[in-house]
């Protein structure tokens, strides 16, 4: 993509009336309200698997507090 | 039935007017119960290497005011072989035991497993969230855990900021912990060469950890189906970090072979000479996580990646994608995706070598390495009619290591001298009310 282009997409993006107001008015939350859109709506599952993955690999948190507590690393 | 009407309408109006939520009604309606999310979980890599049986329950009690109290317990049964860091080789090879008493043998050819290893982790959690004036929310949390070799004790704060009528929400934590590690035989010192059986001369006695968490976090509300959320995190740790019970063959820097050795007469020991590992003691991490979920008429997409880096020279991506599709109003089913890359540590190498002098740092601790690894899984959940949930989960873990042949010497290219991995995990989840 040509710069001129590119400029001309980004300010498009940044400047678009959707990003003024991002997000919902109080009422429009039913979706966001169900238990599988909340971000952590799984925590054992999550905690199971940074175990592993803490174990395992030289990596870990991100998501949360880095993890540990175990002399498995 | 006309008043609960306006009555909704009102605190809808009210609600919308403060710029504030109330929480959702099944929350709402169940405040005063108990929440409980329990797992169990069997976890099991090919070759007899770690086999860990794991069952965790969690708990949490809502109250009035939006405050919550958490409790979590995991006990964890780990048996199995693990890799030493020593390299394959054409010969048989004998190694003392990490206790000090007793050896074990590896076959000529095989990457050489430690399965010395048997230990039962019992962890315990506790946590409290509450709202702090009208637009904060503070979390505060202490652990504890405790295996044979190890202690952990910990506690966490988290402040949250809602802005925007609560569609972005800033949050700030600080974690702390400080953990004692009391090897089995005592800590090794780093670099010196395993001994024969009963001598502990090269033992010292415990050790510990100090690690400080850093977490700042924004999550946004995109609009009625997409939410995400952006963390940076930062982790400090300092003390003993290097791994006890791993070693390096010290090689002939021509052949490639473990130099050889014998057990001085009437004892057994090891057949080589292997040097444990030296990792140094501070480490510092960074990492930025971005996560974007997202519903599609019914189905849930939830994408998210990881970028670490450290100062071992580490850097690690962590892509993950989970698609949730339902099967009628009580069932569904969700295929699962991750991959992992990283790069080598500065001081991972394979083996060290005879007449050079030794580094200050050295580990060929497969988990240090350059590797990449992939997790396929599917996970089948099923809501009850009196709204408690069972889950099933089918996993398949792989890591699949990149020792370039530059790392090999002479010998050494004859076997594999990666211990690539695979484990299935099998896991079922019980949630349900009290």
């Amino acid at each position: 993509m040509k710069r001129p282009a590119l400029i001309a997409l980004l300010l498009s993006i940044t400047m678009s009336p959707g990003c003024a107001s991002l997000g919902v008015s109080p009422w429009e939350r039913d979706v966001l309200a169900k238990s599988e859109m909340l971000l952590d709506g799984s925590p054992q599952e999550a905690a199971l698997d940074d175990h592993i993955y803490f174990s395992k690999e030289a990596s870990s948190g991100g998501r949360s507090f880095g993890g540990g507590g175990c002399g498995c690393n | 039935m006309k008043n609960g009407k306006i009555g909704s309408a009102l605190a809808a109006a009210t609600y919308s007017l403060l710029g504030t939520l109330p929480a959702p009604p099944a929350v709402a309606e169940e405040s005063g119960r108990w929440d409980l999310d329990t797992a169990l979980m069997y976890y099991s890599e090919g070759d007899d290497r770690v086999q860990d049986v794991s069952l965790g329950i969690l708990a949490k009690r809502s109250f009035d005011d939006d405050r919550v109290l958490n409790l979590d317990l995991t006990v964890d049964t780990l048996t199995g072989a693990s890799p030493s860091g020593a390299t394959a080789l054409g010969a048989a090879q004998t190694f003392t035991r990490p206790s000090g008493k007793g050896t074990y043998t590896t076959p000529a050819g095989a990457i050489p497993l430690d399965d010395s290893f048997l230990d039962t982790r019992v962890a315990l959690g506790v946590g409290w969230t509450q709202p702090l004036a009208r637009l904060y929310t503070l979390s505060a949390g202490l652990g504890f855990s405790t295996e044979y070799d190890y202690t952990h004790l910990g506690a966490n704060l988290s402040l949250a900021r809602d802005f925007n009528q609560r569609n972005t929400t800033v949050s700030a934590g600080l974690a702390y912990s400080m953990d004692d590690i009391d090897p089995v035989g005592g800590a090794p010192l780093p670099l010196s060469a395993m001994a024969d059986v009963g001598d502990l001369s090269n033992r010292r006695g415990t050790d510990s950890k100090d690690v400080l968490d850093l977490l700042l976090g924004v999550t946004q509300v995109i609009n009625r189906t997409t939410i995400v959320r952006l963390n940076y995190s930062y982790s400090d740790a300092s003390g003993y970090l290097t791994d006890p019970y791993k070693i390096l063959s010290l090689v002939d820097p021509l052949t490639g072979d473990t130099l050889g050795r014998s057990p001085a007469p009437g004892t057994e020991g090891p057949s080589g000479v292997y040097l444990f590992e030296s990792r140094p003691d501070t480490r510092a991490k960074h990492a930025l996580f971005g996560e974007v979920k997202k519903f599609l008429g019914g189905k849930v997409l939830d994408v998210s990646y990881r970028f670490m880096t450290d100062d071992w020279g580490i850097d690690s991506h962590t892509v993950e994608g989970k698609l949730r599709w339902p099967i009628g109003d009580s069932m569904f089913i969700e295929p699962q995706l991750r991959y992992y890359t990283q790069t080598a540590a500065d001081f991972y190498q394979v083996s060290l070598l005879s007449g050079e002098p030794l580094p200050l740092y050295a580990s060929a601790d497969s988990r240090l390495s350059d590797m990449d690894a992939i997790t396929v899984g599917v996970k089948f959940g099923w809501t009850t009619p009196s709204s408690n949930e069972w889950s099933a989960r089918l996993a398949y873990y792989s890591q699949t290591g990149n020792v370039d042949g530059s790392q090999l010497i002479g010998s050494q290219n004859d076997f594999k001298q990666y211990p690539d991995m695979d484990a299935v995990i099998v896991q079922f989840g019980y949630r349900f009310r009290l």
